[in-house]
């Protein structure tokens, strides 16, 4: 392989990124885009790099993270259908940020909400994997029975929570439209630092690309092959979690993106991990690039929540999956 | 001595799969481990590999525990072949065997090009695990495990969903490399395991019955009583074949039980 792979990759996130700071209800002229960002002082121009390039490149981080999350728990659970939804991590996420979002914790709210989305998401994962080994069954699909289990148990809290919360002081049209998914165009500081979690993330999933791969041969091999299976499933978990956290914080709920992504991937530069996480971050960032375009410019002036798009897309492709696993 | 098993005990879900065995082993030789279904054989197999930690005793590999010794020691001293491979990825013949390969560090390519030829991989480098055919999946499951040429060999009855001639084979390999290195292999053909190997374990009921040169192994009566037939001991000019005859007390007495128990109603 196949540097065309890699270089394909980039180029057609790059042409995303293009044609997503083009796109919005009010569509950009390439060229326009070039001359803002050469200088163009008009309003227009400064429009486009200061509010919508932010924006887009967060999305582009957000679809990387989710996408080496997605495939952390595709290797760690060995099944083609583990995603952070279905494992209650993004759930918890979710939960955490609710309770930010509603409950006046006399904190900055942007502290609290990440603090208790890394929080809700560890826990929730935690928590699984506990009811998992409780039940004696740490194989995939123990852990994805008790993941379904407190995705639906997480989700009906925080539905209880926005209906016993909200009254006159509290906008539970904020909540409702983070749980729907969301890039909320960053500040270039905010911008920075979610940059540097998508390296960061990059950089503390690779090292664990060995030990997926030889998780993939089974427990067994793996073992043989000289590797602690249960301390092995342990750091990856805890570590996409961690990446579905981050991803969570700064787009909300964003459903499919982390299934559908370790997908594609696999078809473009084969199920090693070492190639699969890189290839997941970029196909990723392509996807919720792409998917934040569209919520931004299909239905103008309106915006229609990006987790909406990604699941009226990805519902399709998880029932495809589906079909061909259980033909398979 | 290679490889040393102190009264090892394995139980689980309050059965004892393993209730104390000790064995040596040297570095170099053929082992076949053989018994009947649910004896313990595929499990003692682990627990020598280190794949399986014992609920007791302990496994010395050169005197030291292996339980002591790195993992990445372990694998690259130790093999162990299972009795069944699904890779959960499709992935390529080359990069199975590269992970079989990796397992003790980075490895080059040109390195990991001979391997793939040694094993007579080279013309399906490149196809995907899905489009083998049976005994192409043993020769690539061999590589892996052999890869990084380990001193011991644990193979978990291998060759045993292959065809004849496929198993022979492969029966033929292992024979060939005890006489270098360490082979232990849980056997169910017990022809193949008489001609090939050189110690013969017999192992029921999570114990070791009988332990000895596959000749004397293969003359104890303990070999009829563990497996509860009755062998006729043929013998052709390649040695002797066994033929299993069933018991005919095994059957009769509890339908003379039952029968007396109708009567007595």
């Amino acid at each position: 392989m196949r540097a065309n792979t890699w270089l394909t990759l980039v180029v057609i996130l790059a042409v995303s990124v293009v044609v997503a700071v083009c796109a919005g209800h009010q569509w950009a002229d390439p060229l326009d885009v070039a001359r803002a960002f050469f200088g163009d002082d008009s309003l227009r121009g400064r429009l486009l790099v200061e509010w919508r390039l932010p924006r887009v490149l967060a999305a582009a981080a957000s679809g990387a993270l989710l996408g080496i999350g997605g495939a952390v728990y595709q290797g760690v659970f060995r099944n083609p259908l583990a995603e952070p939804y279905l494992l209650g991590s993004a759930g918890g996420a979710a939960l955490g940020a609710t309770v930010a979002l509603l409950v006046p914790l006399g904190l900055p709210q942007s502290l609290v909400l990440a603090l208790l989305a890394f929080a809700g998401a560890w826990g929730a994962t935690v928590v699984v994997m506990g009811i998992a080994r409780l039940a004696g069954s740490v194989d995939a699909a123990g852990l994805l029975l008790a993941g379904v289990a407190i995705a639906a148990v997480l989700g009906a809290l925080r539905s209880f929570l926005m209906l016993a919360l909200s009254d006159d002081t509290v906008n539970l049209q904020v909540v409702l439209s983070w749980v729907l998914g969301g890039i909320q165009t960053p500040s270039w500081p905010g911008l920075g630092l979610l940059a540097t979690a998508t390296v960061a993330a990059i950089a503390i999933a690779l090292p664990l690309a060995r030990g997926l791969d030889a998780l993939g041969l089974g427990e067994t091999m793996a073992t043989g092959f000289g590797h602690d299976v249960r301390r092995l499933t342990d750091v990856a978990v805890l570590v996409g979690s961690g990446i579905v956290a981050v991803a969570v914080v700064f787009s909300g709920l964003v459903a499919f993106v982390g299934l559908a992504a370790p997908h594609i991937a696999r078809w473009l530069a084969g199920p090693l991990h070492r190639r699969l996480l890189p290839a997941s971050a970029l196909v990723g960032a392509t996807i919720v690039t792409v998917a934040d375009a569209i919520a931004r410019s299909a239905l103008p002036p309106a915006e229609i929540p990006l987790g909406l798009v990604t699941a009226v897309a990805g519902g399709p492709f998880f029932i495809l999956l589906l079909a061909r696993q259980l033909r398979a | 001595m290679s490889i040393v098993a102190d009264d090892l005990v394995l139980r689980s879900g309050g059965a004892t799969i393993i209730a104390g065995v000790t064995l040596a082993l040297p570095a170099t030789g053929g082992v076949a481990v053989i018994g009947p279904n649910g004896a313990g054989k595929s499990t003692l197999l682990r627990l020598l590999a280190g794949v399986v930690a014992p609920t007791g005793g302990a496994v010395t590999l050169d005197g030291t525990a292996l339980a002591a010794t790195p993992r990445t020691e372990r694998a690259r001293r130790i093999g162990y072949l299972p009795q069944q491979f699904t890779p959960h990825w499709d992935l390529t013949v080359a990069d199975l065997v590269r992970l079989g390969a990796e397992r003790t560090g980075p490895v080059a390519a040109d390195r990991l090009g001979n391997v793939v030829a040694d094993f007579g991989l080279s013309g399906f480098a490149d196809r995907r695990w899905s489009t083998l055919s049976g005994g192409e999946r043993a020769r690539v499951l061999l590589a892996m495990v052999l890869a990084v040429d380990p001193d011991i060999l644990f193979a978990d009855e291998p060759g045993a969903s292959l065809d004849v001639r496929h198993r022979l084979e492969l029966v033929h390999m292992l024979a060939e490399r005890s006489r270098r290195r360490l082979c232990v292999a849980a056997v169910h053909d017990l022809d193949l395991a008489f001609r090939y190997f050189d110690r013969v374990v017999l192992v029921a009921a999570g114990r070791i019955v009988a332990d000895g040169p596959a000749e004397a192994i293969l003359d104890d009566r303990r070999l009829d009583e563990t497996f509860g037939v009755r062998f006729r001991r043929l013998k052709t000019e390649d040695g002797t074949i066994l033929q299993a005859v069933q018991r005919p007390t095994v059957h009769r007495q509890p339908i003379a039980a039952a029968t007396a128990t109708w009567r007595s109603n």
